[in-house]
């Protein structure tokens, strides 16, 4: 499965928010989204899972031999082709409990062997199944909604800046489980602010966005050495 | 007081509580969960009063299984015009102002009491007599269907409490509570549930109506008094909370059974000085959650 956004453009209240975003991830690819805050990248996010609709530009899911143009499909409709999105500020459901919140996004109780699957990318997540998302922490947040995200069995994931917020020793744990997903192939757009060292050994790949356009695509050495690209980011 | 009055007054507030509680408990969850204040919420209850008188008396003949058979049609019935309502109407107000669901609903209010009049007339529909026997107290009597009441909104209580509690579609009507857009990535078909959720909000202000025209007759406007006490209600027990609606319609039930044979004058004054007093020290209300706004 893959996912290819062509030349979208996005405005928001009359302002134009992406200038012709183009990428591609697909499974099995760990691809990184590097960009300032206020760059576009959760808008990019939003509008490949349809939440927001593009303007100009299309949106493509290529699944099982065939091409699904995705550009004007519901939310609901995109994940259950397989595409889901953790978003930036987790969202956990605070009046569910951990077990609650997996239930909702696998549409009934999840089997046993599908929780002990997740459980042991999260074995903090078991101890606390019972308890309610306001009462988690970030971390725990952090990790629920990952896990939220893997219970619907997509193919591929979008992770808007995950480590954002992070302690250190949580941050670690969330690497570890980035890799654990990619390790069963699952493809990953990650996106990033500004601590590229953070997910340098993660990806395979990364963009560089800058005021809505993409202004790199490469290697992520390649984006520290390009001028341009680096000035733009990280104004050095 | 007499204390044979004092059991007959018990269960008068008990029956008025019952009837709040069908009405409320949809109108706080239709709001708890939609962010939509439905002023038509009580000419629902009114249609819902005409339809069991149709399928009861006018159709079937009075007896309790035409009664069932009634408030299954009340029930369908208002809940399949929600349906409608949400489907058609409101949906495409959900991206504008919030004024424009009110006027909305507001408009819903007249048009309702227009046809109703068309189909049934303008003149009060009223049931020949309270079905069922009656319970001698002293030189009263309590209708058996003072209590029937009571255990229908039990019954509602504990299966609105199992719906949202044990079931995974309840908790997902939760979760869109809560934000839209996040139960929407998750493969949640929101637009379903909204339908369903106001549906359900609908349809109990069908059984609710069903249930109290024996007592209160139908006739067009009936839905005003009704929507003013539940709006006291979810604004004492806290907008959103069943519980809330509980707890709110006995408060509210009991005043003004109470307060019309101790001190009249304060029959409806007394309802809206305990939201006030409620308002000041817990502005959500008994049980109420700071609402959010929807996204």
């Amino acid at each position: 499965m893959k996912i290819i956004v062509d030349n979208i453009h996005v405005h928001i209240s009359g302002v134009k928010i992406l200038n012709g975003v183009s990428l591609e991830v697909g499974e099995g690819e760990v691809v990184g989204l590097i960009g300032r805050n206020g760059a576009g990248k959760t808008t990019t996010l939003k509008t490949i899972m349809g939440l927001i609709r593009p303007t100009e530009g299309s949106i493509y899911i290529e699944r099982d031999g065939s091409t699904i143009d995705v550009g004007r499909m519901k939310p609901y409709k995109i994940a259950r082709l397989g595409v889901t999105l953790v978003p930036q500020g987790r969202f956990i459901f605070p009046d569910l409990t951990v077990i609650e919140n997996l239930e909702v996004a696998y549409g009934g109780v999840p089997p046993d062997d599908l929780l002990e699957d997740i459980f042991r990318y999260f074995p903090e997540l078991k101890k606390i199944r019972d308890r309610k998302g306001i009462h988690l922490s970030g971390g725990e947040q952090q990790m629920l909604a990952i896990a939220r995200a893997l219970v619907m069995k997509p193919r591929i994931i979008l992770l808007d800046e995950p480590l954002e917020g992070l302690a250190p020793k949580i941050v670690a744990s969330v690497r570890r489980i980035i890799n654990g997903i990619k390790s069963e192939g699952l493809g990953i757009l990650i996106t990033e602010a500004g601590n590229i060292k953070r997910i340098q050994d993660l990806v395979d790949r990364v963009y560089g966005i800058d005021r809505g356009e993409i202004i790199y695509s490469g290697d992520v050495e390649g984006i520290m050495k390009d001028v341009d690209a680096r000035r733009r980011i990280w104004g050095f | 007081m007499d204390i044979n009055l004092f059991i007959v007054q018990f269960f008068n507030a008990l029956f008025f509580a019952s009837i709040l509680f069908l009405i409320s408990s949809g109108l706080s969850l239709i709001y708890g969960i939609m962010k939509i204040l439905n002023l038509a919420h009580g000419a629902l209850y009114m249609l819902g009063a005409y339809v069991t008188f149709t399928v009861a008396i006018l159709w079937l003949g009075m007896s309790w299984y035409s009664m069932l058979l009634a408030y299954l049609a009340s029930i369908l019935v208002v809940a399949g015009l929600g349906i409608f309502i949400e489907r058609v109407l409101l949906k495409p107000l959900y991206n504008k102002p919030q004024d424009l669901q009110l006027l909305l609903t507001f408009a819903l209010i007249f048009i309702l009491d227009d046809i109703v009049k068309m189909i049934w007339g303008a003149q009060y529909r009223a049931f020949p007599k309270i079905p069922g026997w009656s319970i001698p107290v002293g030189d009263y009597q309590i209708p058996i269907y003072f209590i029937l009441t009571v255990f229908i909104a039990i019954g509602v209580g504990l299966f609105l409490h199992w719906f949202f509690t044990r079931t995974t579609y309840g908790k997902m009507v939760r979760a869109i509570s809560y934000s839209l857009e996040t139960s929407s990535i998750l493969g949640i078909n929101t637009d379903r549930l909204f339908a369903l959720s106001f549906a359900l909000g609908a349809g109990l202000a069908g059984l609710a109506g069903g249930v109290a025209v024996p007592l209160y007759t139908a006739s067009p406007g009936m839905g005003g008094d009704a929507i003013v006490l539940s709006f006291a209600v979810i604004v004492i027990g806290g907008m959103g909370s069943i519980l809330g609606a509980f707890v709110g319609s006995l408060i509210v039930g009991f005043s003004r059974v109470f307060m019309a044979i101790l001190f009249p004058v304060f029959e409806i004054a007394l309802i809206y000085v305990i939201m006030a007093v409620i308002l000041m020290f817990r502005p959500t209300g008994l049980f109420g959650m700071e609402m959010r706004e929807r996204r």
